[in-house]
């Protein structure tokens, strides 16, 4: 669906993005994740042929976007972190004015898609009496419109409150499930994203520093709470161990291909009591975290 | 086709919703109210008998509707400059401040028809501001004066004219046309920055410096010889419509000055608004 050709960006002499290629299948829920600046809006701005590649190129079902944009763009819709509306036109009339510029709408189609977003009984007010909620809502509404095959999301929950979130989360799924959309999405919000993507792609200062599902990162380390006793003798059987290692204070880490029963057997046989193992679900944000390379938080206690 | 039509009119559309619009409109309504009031002063009223009498006119004749609208739009121009620089300004740059640009081009739709879409929208308000300027005015000047011949004065241009009053409805409705097109320039020139990387009032900024600065220079004697090359010189020329002889081969070239600025601004500024990253 898209194809990502060693895209990089050079705003003045700031790298904003350095050789990224990417591939995205059909119908898939793809995460594109980073910092702020990791180069997430430029690359979102290239895909949309409003940021010009310094080189490299983006191509959507194939049709380059720097080359024949119109014929690239047709069947895609885009949001943005704050999405932007004429404010002073009701809803309704900002619908009508961004999908002019696609082609000319049947009424009843419009009405479809502002009842998918739940705005039907607010679409005639002006845009300046939107909750911000709201906003989002028509932006997906207009993102809607005329049906596109690819959605791209930049920040889609960004500023919502917890049910605006869970909504938003529903939609993105029911887009996908029902409609077979293609989303492209980009968030901070790594629970969302956890629940949401089939794959990720993690920037980090305009580089990609990983591209796959996340569950596959988790995977090749492994975390164990481990409770033994005594526990200066358990950190040596465990760090004499190839692949073992401790993450923390009584938190095993075991490197992809290892057993955790050959770590207890080991310790059990050092004469190691062991009083329990668990295993530790590690979290996108964890595991992000990781990747990126930034210290975690001491956690409380 | 009928898309670019349905296109242009939400542009035209998003151009008259605003209240800033009807704001403008109104100060315009202001001004002329004020030139009517001073005009009609003790002072002011006395010169224009003097200098229609001297000419062996009369006064009640010549001093009529048709005379006030013209004084009322020929001094409301210099607010109608501000206020198209202001208007064409925004734009380009103000969509792209605001972000509903990045919206808009989402869609499978080229830069360029964008650029000339707001261009073709921005020359239809220019018109229609003018239209509203010059029917406002007439309607308070007849109210005011009621029909009568048309007097026109306008010393740079060295135009000094009486029309007579069958003539003077139809001359001054003739004129407007000619008064928009020349007002287009400023709309070009805003146009033109609106589509840099710059804000919305900086664009008018320059826009207004640009047309000043080339007013104070145009008017200094020792650039007579220049005087061709400044933008003032070609505005005003539809001013010379109201001579005995319209002087049509200069009138001709002015407006080819001006016409050629126009595209070149429309041509300048849709090449720098298709360069720019737009994020």
């Amino acid at each position: 669906m898209i194809r990502l050709e060693r895209l990089s960006k050079v705003f003045g002499k700031r790298p904003a993005l350095h050789e990224l290629s990417l591939e995205i299948p059909q119908g898939q829920i793809f995460g594109l994740l980073g910092h702020n600046g990791a180069g997430k809006s430029t690359t979102f701005g290239m895909i949309l042929g409003q940021v010009h590649p310094t080189t490299g190129g983006a191509f959507i079902r194939g049709v380059s976007v720097q080359e024949h944009r119109l014929r690239a763009l047709q069947g895609v819709g885009a949001i943005f972190e704050t999405p932007a509306f004429y404010d002073y036109l009701s809803g309704w009339t900002n619908l009508k004015i961004f999908t002019s510029y696609t082609r000319k709408l049947a009424e009843a189609e419009m009405r479809e898609t502002v009842r998918f977003v739940g705005l039907e009984k607010r679409i005639n007010d002006p845009v300046r009496v939107y909750s911000h909620g709201m906003r989002q809502r028509l932006a997906l509404a207009q993102a809607l419109l005329p049906r596109p095959e690819l959605v791209l999301l930049d920040e889609p929950a960004e500023g919502l409150d917890p049910e605006g979130i869970h909504e938003m989360r529903h939609l993105i799924l029911r887009l996908n499930r029902e409609h077979g959309m293609t989303v492209i999405l980009s968030s901070h919000l790594l629970a969302e994203v956890e629940q949401l993507c089939d794959r990720i792609a993690v920037l980090n200062q305009g580089r990609m520093i990983f591209e796959g599902k996340w569950t596959d990162l988790k995977a090749d380390t492994m975390r164990y709470q481990i409770d033994a006793e005594p526990w200066e003798q358990a950190a040596g059987v465990i760090g004499g161990r190839p692949g073992c290692g401790l993450a923390a204070e009584k938190v095993l880490t075991l490197a992809a291909g290892q057993d955790i029963a050959d770590v207890v057997a080991a310790l059990v046989g050092a004469g190691v009591k062991v009083r329990a193992v668990a295993p530790v679900r590690q979290t996108l944000e964890e595991v992000y975290l990781e990747l990126v390379g930034t210290p975690r938080a001491a956690g409380p206690g | 086709m009928r898309l670019f039509f349905t296109q242009l009119k939400f542009e035209l559309l998003k151009m008259f919703s605003r209240k800033r619009t009807y704001i403008g409109f109104a100060s315009f309504l202001i001004m002329e109210g004020v030139i009517l009031f001073m005009c009609n002063l003790p002072g002011p009223q006395l010169r224009f008998r003097r200098m229609i009498e001297q000419n062996g006119y009369g006064f009640d004749e010549y001093f009529s509707g048709y005379t006030l609208a013209m004084l009322m739009v020929l001094w409301t121009r210099i607010l109608g400059y501000l206020y198209l620089a202001l208007v064409a300004g925004d734009l380009v740059a103000k969509e792209v401040e605001e972000g509903t640009m990045r919206m808009l081009l989402c869609r499978p739709i080229t830069r360029v028809r964008v650029a000339v879409l707001k261009y073709l929208a921005c020359v239809i308000y220019t018109y229609a501001l003018i239209g509203f300027i010059a029917g406002s005015a007439l309607i308070a000047g007849l109210a005011y004066r009621g029909f009568g011949g048309l007097f026109i004065m306008s010393p740079g241009e060295g135009v000094f004219s009486l029309i007579a009053r069958e003539k003077a409805l139809g001359m001054y409705v003739s004129s407007i046309p000619y008064l928009a097109l020349s007002m287009v320039t400023i709309s070009s020139l805003g146009f033109l920055f609106s589509c840099c990387n710059m804000k919305p009032a900086a664009a008018s900024v320059v826009t207004l410096s640009i047309i000043f600065l080339d007013f104070i220079f145009s008017g200094i004697p020792y650039f007579e010889s220049l005087k061709g090359f400044f933008i003032a010189t070609h505005l005003s020329t539809w001013v010379h419509l109201f001579e005995t002889y319209p002087p049509w081969w200069r009138m001709m070239e002015d407006y080819t000055y001006l016409i050629g600025l126009d595209v070149t601004c429309l041509i300048v500024g849709t090449a720098i608004f298709l360069q720019r990253d737009l994020k």
